[in-house]
């Protein structure tokens, strides 16, 4: 490893760059018509973190409600609606295109060391599909918003009297395709501009999960696309697909969305494993333990997730032999996701860690998605999944998951590279006080659902028994606490943006290109191609006390 | 660990139903046990890899935390082949128990036995009907204690699951075909107190009233149960003739209520609205039929029908001979559900419809004095 050869020392970080994609060009048209990768990816973010707070609002709202049995504050057909909406826009809006659209958009083409994506037109249409999903939502909500959860099933979300249930799913129909595009777009980068070096087994490994979750994207979100167009054509021109009045079948609408929306789930988990992967090797400045195990844990996660949709559907009417087989299938999507945690662990093990916010996210992540994981296990088995089936116990479930892995990924993968997408860095302190908040919250919320699950409490239920209260409180009481971490972080990010200290190149001490490039990156990201080393490899990163940074210097002491 | 479980699971065949833990409601089935000790032995799982992960993490992030301007340290591994195969077959051997036991316990929820006692179901917005072979038909359901109980299920509109905590069972409920589960229960509860029974929850999200779909699952030894079915079923005998349509009425009329409006919108049949003027020569008794014909060219003194009551028996048991224009030919029959006492009590509701809500068809007079209660059925 030594023998590599030596990187070009990081440009010019003490004196402000004058030229970097952010002053490149002015004016909203040089925004919204940008065909740069880091705009699109900075307009996805700011997208998702707005679409973020809505559904987060949303989700305060059916928290309140559930203080108290029956009414606290709104009717039921509200309550109905707000859920519905929570889902749907958590979902569709914001963890779908959270990593893969906003983090990777900016990421992945610098950390190939190209200029751009392949296809950078493509790219920008994909963000205004996104922006169109978004605006058919927002019409939805005008028409009367929708009440059938975020999974449409039939024949309820045929029959229901909302008049917002088309216009959503012609969003949801839209924004498939945001996500097909940007998959596609993301498998040909990766294929075409690795440079002359970047094997497969030297990307970094957010790549590796960037490039699975694309596959997923292009081969499993057409089949939602046509599920919903065929939800529209029964609603609109009284079709019998689905709706047994008519002919239909409803269990076929559950394979059918299932097909994509068990896939969909490692969109959202697979690219959170990958920062993951980034966030504890940079920050614990160590090779990553078991490269290859992790890379192939990400296909192979990505293989099994089109196997095992069934499992969704063990109390559906489905036959016996195939929730067997399915719940078999399930099982083995254990396998990888331990594999990938025992790895980050023990690439702490003699490591040097620093312990800062991002690398806090990292950890809260390990812990969290060790009980998301594990949980998994009961709603797999078949006999107690028949128990705990579509109660709070699957909730908090895929929270842990959902939530408390692929967000939590999300926000770390935010602060990790923020001072690179910004040029800022943001207030250590408030950072690490502020994951604090949202990791107890987080975890007094949807722990006490899984015991709310384990007892009986059924899911999407405006009204309850009164025994159930009290984890209802607490569940509600740390909703507002993970409420308050977030709200921490929005404020010191903006605080950070405003009069933030100017962020040196390396601020963490990584060793992928990105930590090559100014921070914010040049308009082209490098002014002359990078040379490709060993993503993990740490050994000629120093720390300079002038810069604030860490340089690269090459191994006989002599400083580029 | 199989004799363990199997130690865990004889344990709690008891006496009485189990009482609730940090995890798990009270039990009251032979699933419950089966399906209690796995959840123990999961969490067992569970909680040891939490914990391993959780220490170790911890401990590493301190004891390996850099400090800033120091050299960092190389000498951490980058793999180590027997660990990891060793981590990825542990788990994998792991899951393979899991599922077995999972799935032998899934064979015993899924498999009644031949003897069982059927229940038929039809779950709709929002609400249960629950019909005993007898004939009797109740809203909360009642069951016989040391018998296994098979509920044959359908919804007559959306999705549905039916889900009984105590007994760990849950199956949904899908319109247009039909679904069972089956449980026993050894544990009489009693149905006398608010507090008695167990729950019973809709599971599938169905809409406005789907947190209100719960209901009691009453468990009564064997005669207490053949009592009840049997007054159940005579209900309708019991109530006087000149009380009949007021009381019988409505809670009859509740199973047409999907299709026949009392307020003349247009349902999935023809609304009851003005019904009897129809019938009896009134105003609309030239409305027409599919097949060409009239009410008043059917029904009257030599024709087909002697009488509108006459007719409308009919219609209520053999509905498709004469369908009203522009209604399919849906509605079921009738015949052996409700008896004639029965249709009496409809005809006479149908002949003061005015005296009910047109919304909801609850009765709207209050009863004559001699009865104090009018809920009594």
């Amino acid at each position: 490893m030594t023998t590599l050869p030596a990187r070009p020392a990081a440009p010019t970080y003490d004196t402000p760059e004058s030229d970097n994609y952010l002053t490149h060009d002015k004016g909203f048209l040089s925004w919204i018509l940008t065909l740069d990768h880091k705009r699109i990816g900075v307009m996805y973010t700011a997208s998702v973190l707005l679409s973020f707070l809505v559904g987060g609002i949303f989700a305060l709202l059916v928290r309140t409600e559930l203080l108290t049995p029956g009414r606290t504050f709104i009717d039921a057909d509200t309550y109905n609606h707000f859920f519905t909406l929570h889902g749907a826009v958590m979902v569709f809006l914001v963890i779908i295109p959270s990593i893969p659209a906003a983090l990777g958009n900016f990421v992945l083409p610098v950390m190939l060391g190209a200029k751009d994506v392949a296809f950078p037109r493509l790219n920008l249409f994909s963000y205004h599909l996104w922006i169109a999903g978004a605006v058919c939502t927002v019409v939805s909500l005008v028409m009367g918003s929708f009440d059938t959860g975020w999974t449409f099933y039939t024949p309820y979300s045929t029959t229901t009297t909302a008049g917002g249930v088309v216009p959503v799913i012609v969003g949801v129909f839209i924004l498939g395709f945001s996500s097909i595009f940007t998959g596609m777009n993301f498998i040909v980068t990766i294929h075409k501009l690795r440079p002359p070096g970047m094997t497969w087994f030297r990307m970094p490994l957010f790549l590796w999960a960037l490039y699975s979750t694309a596959l997923i994207q292009v081969l499993a979100t057409p089949v939602l696309a046509i599920t919903l167009a065929l939800v529209a054509v029964e609603r609109i021109a009284n079709i019998g697909i689905f709706n047994p009045a008519m002919g239909g079948d409803p269990v076929l609408y559950q394979h059918f969305f299932w097909f994509y929306s068990h896939p969909a789930v490692y969109i959202m988990i697979v690219p959170a494993m990958g920062i993951i992967s980034e966030i504890i090797a940079v920050h614990s400045h160590r090779q990553i333990f078991g490269y290859r195990f992790i890379a192939f844990s990400s296909v192979a996660i990505a293989i099994f997730s089109f196997l095992v949709w069934g499992h969704h559907m063990f109390t559906s009417g489905q036959s016996s032999l195939m929730n067997t087989l399915f719940s078999a299938i399930s099982f083995s999507v254990a396998i990888p996701s331990a594999v990938k945690v025992f790895n980050w662990i023990c690439t702490l093990y003699k490591g040097s860690i620093s312990l800062n916010t991002p690398m806090l996210y990292g950890l809260a992540f390990l812990i969290l998605f060790t009980i998301g994981g594990l949980t998994g296990l009961h709603l797999a088995t078949l006999n107690t999944d028949v128990h705990l089936h579509d109660t709070y116990f699957v909730v908090a479930h895929f929270h842990y998951v959902m939530m408390g892995s692929a967000l939590i990924a999300m926000v770390g993968g935010l602060h990790h590279w923020w001072p690179k997408m910004t040029g800022r860095m943001y207030n250590e302190k408030l950072g690490m006080i502020a994951c604090t908040l949202v990791f107890i919250g987080f975890n007094v919320t949807f722990f006490t659902q899984f015991m709310l699950g384990s007892h009986g409490m059924p899911r999407r239920y405006y009204d309850y028994q009164p025994e159930f209260q009290i984890y209802h409180v607490i569940s509600t009481i740390g909703s507002y606490i993970m409420a308050g971490g977030f709200l921490l972080t929005a404020m010191y990010l903006v605080q950070s943006l405003v009069s933030g200290k100017r962020a040196p190149a390396n601020p963490w001490g990584g060793a992928t290109l990105e930590w090559e490039c100014a921070s914010p990156p040049p308009y082209y990201n490098f002014h002359e191609a990078p040379k490709v080393g060993d993503p993990y490899d740490f050994s000629n990163l120093h720390w300079d006390e002038r810069g604030e940074g860490y340089v690269t210097v090459k191994p006989p002491a002599a400083k580029a | 660990m199989m004799s363990m479980l199997t130690m865990l699971t004889l344990a709690q065949a008891a006496d009485g139903p189990t009482p609730p833990t940090f995890w798990m409601p009270t039990g009251a089935s032979a699933h419950a046990s089966n399906v209690d000790s796995m959840m123990w032995w999961i969490n067992l799982i569970m909680w040891a890899f939490l914990v391993l992960n959780t220490v170790l993490t911890v401990y590493f992030v301190w004891k390996y935390r850099h400090k800033v301007g120091t050299k960092f340290r190389t000498d951490g591994p980058d793999h180590n082949g027997p660990l990891e195969l060793a981590w990825t077959v542990g788990p994998l051997l792991i899951c393979i128990v899991l599922f077995v036991f999972g799935f032998k316990g899934y064979l015993d929820v899924r498999t009644p036995p031949k003897e069982s006692y059927d229940i038929n179901v039809t779950a709709y917005k929002w609400g249960w009907q629950f019909k005993y072979p007898n004939g009797a038909q109740s809203d909360d359901l009642v069951i016989p204690a040391g018998k296994p109980v098979r509920l044959v299920m359908r919804a007559s509109d959306v999705l549905h699951s039916c889900y009984i905590p105590a007994f760990r069972v849950k199956q949904d409920l899908v319109p247009g075909r039909y679904t069972y589960l089956w449980f026993q229960s050894d544990f009489p509860t009693g149905m006398d107190q608010p507090t008695d029974g167990h729950h019973l929850f809709c599971t599938e999200y169905c809409g406005t009233g789907h947190s209100n779909m719960n209901r009691r699952v009453y468990v009564l030894p064997q005669e207490q149960f053949d009592a009840w079915t049997t007054k159940q079923a005579n209900w309708l005998e019991e109530i006087p003739e000149e009380e009949l349509y007021w009381k019988a009425g409505p809670k009859l009329y509740a199973r047409c209520v999907q299709c026949h409006s009392l307020d003349g919108t247009k349902g999935i049949g023809p609304s009851w609205k003005g019904i009897w003027a129809r019938v009896t020569g009134g105003e609309g008794s030239n409305g027409a039929f599919a097949d060409g014909s009239t009410y008043s060219g059917l029904i009257g003194a030599g024709k087909q029908y002697a009488t509108a009551e006459d007719y409308i028996r009919a219609s209520i048991y053999n509905p498709g001979e004469h369908l009203v224009q522009g209604f399919g030919n849906v509605m079921p029959t009738f015949k052996g559900q409700i008896n004639d006492k029965g249709i009496d009590a409809l005809i006479g509701m149908m002949k003061k419809l005015d005296e009910f809500d047109p919304k909801t068809g609850a009765w709207l007079k209050t009863p004559p004095a001699a009865a104090p209660t009018a809920s009594a059925n």
